[in-house]
């Protein structure tokens, strides 16, 4: 029972008050982005990278990943406040929770959602603690050729999956591999891509890149079409210590505890990211609830579940982070840069070789959730301050920390004209559909894969088929055309759920809204005119 | 209670026009033919790096080569599918209005709001520089009174500017007007 000796160590380091106030901090401000549209963890992590170049590994790690598991918990407290008409349940639990703050039970969705991240969190955080020793001391025997496979599944399905369309999906991941290409090429020495351009030689920052695209990229966007007025929450009356009925309870465990074992392997599987967890959640919580009519009206199992979902999620993808050093999503693939900034590579080594620095991390966790509960339940009226902030001094201040954290990385101003042209790009990626996540995704782990593939090739004197051959990466491609097929089909059912679901809340302003929700114009199913559809009359509501 | 058969007032203009309908497509059809010069752009250019004589099996040539060839596939079935039809499915935010047209004179403004902050920096130093940024963006967003806007930036940064120096040990450049400041950095460093 090594590993529950070294968590407790772990716990003894993380519990020193130094750390403790990092972690306090990490999650004070992930809870902030979560709350805050407009900013993301991957984007707050990125802005931080320079600034934590005054600390020690184990301090900053402990505040990234308290940015982390604050960004999950405090996005279900804007889904569920923020009166956006018109809004469509782009993600499920939105609908949901908003439905029941308009019942005048939005406190019972926002500690539905907030326990259940807790319950799910301490749960997956478990089984990291269980799997991820495992699965790291069963890795070391992974050969260059198995890496190869597993970030090619890693690429393919984080370029097929994430966003509406596979091939742009796709296309943002090549942009990314390219601009992980530029500058001196590590193995020869030779410069790529780089115009001869000095500031080039050194390769593009991630922090430029990452901070470009989502936060100037996202400013500019919103910027273009802001919705303009005052903030419209949805208000809460009720104290927190009556937020819950006991019918709520009973209604609400089972979903956090599906939602977790739905969640948690699919963290782990490169497979689309928390969003698929979210959706499987709902589906099936849909499909057991005994009050199946409520659903799209403000079911209390419809937010339990896919937040708990959500927030499995975000711990299975440190499995694959910390023991193979795989990121699957955009934030993971900025905390490993971050892991990397100090000369640690995260994979089957990091266990045996940072065996103080892990068990802290992990155990920082343990103590995140508890501190994120506490932020969210009892405190959860601060936060609704926050979503108040009017929206024009929101995104300048995003906009001025954009700026700070890009002319931070080396005190030079042409920092900040690349940020600006990131972010000008980015723009134009946010507004024809692109994905940005791959992107990022392929700009850090693009250098690795080449790394590992040119390494696989030398072993084999240049044979390809041993790309192949070996059993590991054999079953990881069959496994990567099951991922992919799945994938795409549970995509395809998730936009018909979604809209209709849409579809049932606009019902409740026009018949016409529904059925433009429901279908895009050209798609109807017959030339059906939204003049002509009549409306029954009902007198059961 | 009853549910209305008639739209309710006020709901606004039906979303049918989707944010899809009246967005061309030439901005797309652009936007794709770039990536996919970018990638033959990447795929001509590998031949272009040099590879050292040393024997070695797989050379500095071939990863640009892959991502050359992803990127022009994938461009071009962007292209294809923009074609056929199959325009951008936009991810949705809070505060985006997927009703409101493409407002390009506001992204006009705040591209200059940095641009004019990159170019203040260096000479009235960092703070001021963020005031004219966070206030011109603030302004340009529709903050009620701009003066405010700008005094929370000038805030915004002196205390960026006194923390940052103080306490992670990161001078930003004060510029010649903010000398008084300098105590009480040197103090916060202890």
């Amino acid at each position: 029972m090594d590993n529950i000796m070294n968590l407790m160590e772990g716990f003894a380091t993380a519990l020193q008050p130094e750390y403790l106030i990092y972690g306090f901090i990490g999650v004070l401000i992930g809870t902030a982005v979560g709350v805050l549209p407009g900013i993301g963890p991957a984007m707050t992590v990125a802005l931080l990278l320079p600034l934590t170049y005054a600390l020690d590994p184990t301090a900053a790690l402990i505040t990234f990943a308290g940015i982390y598991y604050g960004g999950m918990y405090g996005g279900s407290t804007t889904s569920i406040l923020l009166n956006t008409p018109g809004e469509s349940a782009s993600i499920v639990t939105a609908l949901e929770g908003n439905k029941m703050a308009k019942l005048g039970r939005g406190a019972a969705a926002l500690a539905t959602a907030a326990i259940g991240s807790f319950i799910a969190g301490t749960i997956a955080t478990l089984g990291l603690t269980l799997l991820a020793p495992t699965i790291a001391a069963w890795a070391v025997n992974l050969a260059p050729a198995d890496y190869v496979a597993l970030m090619v599944i890693a690429f393919i399905t984080v370029g097929a999956l994430l966003g509406s369309s596979v091939w742009r999906g796709l296309t943002s991941l090549g942009i990314g591999l390219f601009l992980g290409l530029v500058g001196t090429e590590i193995l020869s020495g030779q410069q790529r891509y780089t115009f001869g351009l000095l500031p080039l030689a050194d390769g593009i920052d991630v922090v430029l890149v990452a901070v470009g695209l989502f936060a100037v990229g996202e400013t500019l966007y919103v910027a273009s079409r802001l919705r303009h007025g005052p903030v419209n929450l949805v208000p809460v009356t009720r104290g927190w210590r009556s937020w819950m009925t006991k019918d709520d309870w009973r209604r609400s465990w089972k979903p956090w505890l599906r939602g977790t074992a739905i969640g948690f392997p699919i963290g782990t599987i490169p497979a689309g990211g928390a969003d698929v967890a979210t959706f499987l959640s709902y589906a099936s919580e849909k499909k057991l609830s005994r009050h199946k009519e409520q659903f799209g009206r403000g079911a209390i199992e419809g937010v339990a579940g896919p937040e708990a979902a959500n927030n499995a999620a975000a711990a299975g993808v440190l499995v694959p982070l910390l023991t193979l050093g795989l990121p699957t999503t955009a934030t993971a693939a900025i905390i490993l840069s971050a892991f990397q900034s100090y000369g640690i590579q995260p994979g089957p080594q990091l266990f045996t070789n940072q065996p103080a620095l892990v068990w802290a991390l992990i155990a920082s966790l343990y103590i995140g959730n508890v501190m994120l509960l506490v932020l969210n339940l009892p405190l959860v009226g601060i936060w609704v301050k926050l979503l108040q902030i009017p929206r024009p001094y929101l995104y300048a201040g995003i906009l001025t920390f954009a700026a700070l954290g890009a002319y931070a990385v080396n005190f030079s101003i042409v920092d900040i004209v690349i940020l600006l042209v990131i972010g000008i790009v980015g723009y134009f990626l946010r507004r024809y559909g692109y994905p940005i996540a791959p992107l990022v995704i392929g700009l850090i782990l693009g250098p690795m894969a080449e790394a590992q593939l040119r390494r696989a090739l030398q072993l084999s004197q240049g044979d390809l088929t041993a790309l192949f051959t070996r059993p590991f990466a054999a079953i990881c491609y069959l496994a990567l055309v099951v991922i992919i097929a799945l994938g795409l089909w549970l995509r395809h059912r998730q936009s018909r759920v979604e809209r209709a679901l849409a579809a049932a809340a606009a019902a409740d302003t026009s018949v016409e809204a529904a059925v433009n929700h429901m279908w895009e114009p050209g798609h109807r199913p017959s030339d059906v005119k939204t003049s002509e559809i009549k409306t029954v009359k009902r007198d059961d509501e | 209670m009853t549910a209305p058969t008639t739209p309710a007032p006020g709901s606004g203009p039906a979303r049918a026009a989707g944010a899809s309908a009246h967005r061309s497509k030439l901005g797309e059809y652009v936007f794709a033919a770039l990536a996919l010069a970018l990638g033959v752009f990447v795929f001509v250019g590998a031949f272009g790096i040099r590879v050292p004589g040393s024997g070695t099996q797989v050379g500095p040539r071939v990863f640009p080569f892959l991502v050359g060839t992803i990127l022009v596939v994938s461009a071009a079935m962007v292209f294809v599918g923009v074609l056929r039809g199959k325009v951008a499915e936009l991810e949705e935010g809070e505060d985006i209005d997927d009703t409101a047209r493409t407002d390009w004179l506001t992204l006009a403004k705040i591209v200059a709001f940095v641009v004019a902050h990159i170019a203040l920096i260096e000479i009235v130093g960092w703070p001021l520089a963020a005031a004219v940024l966070f206030g011109g963006v603030a302004w340009t967003l529709g903050a009620k009174r701009w003066w405010i806007a700008l005094l929370v930036g000038l805030a915004l940064g002196l205390v960026v500017y006194v923390v940052f120096g103080g306490l992670l040990g990161l001078s930003l450049p004060g510029g010649p007007l903010l000398g008084w400041l300098d105590p009480l950095v040197a103090g916060l460093r202890g």
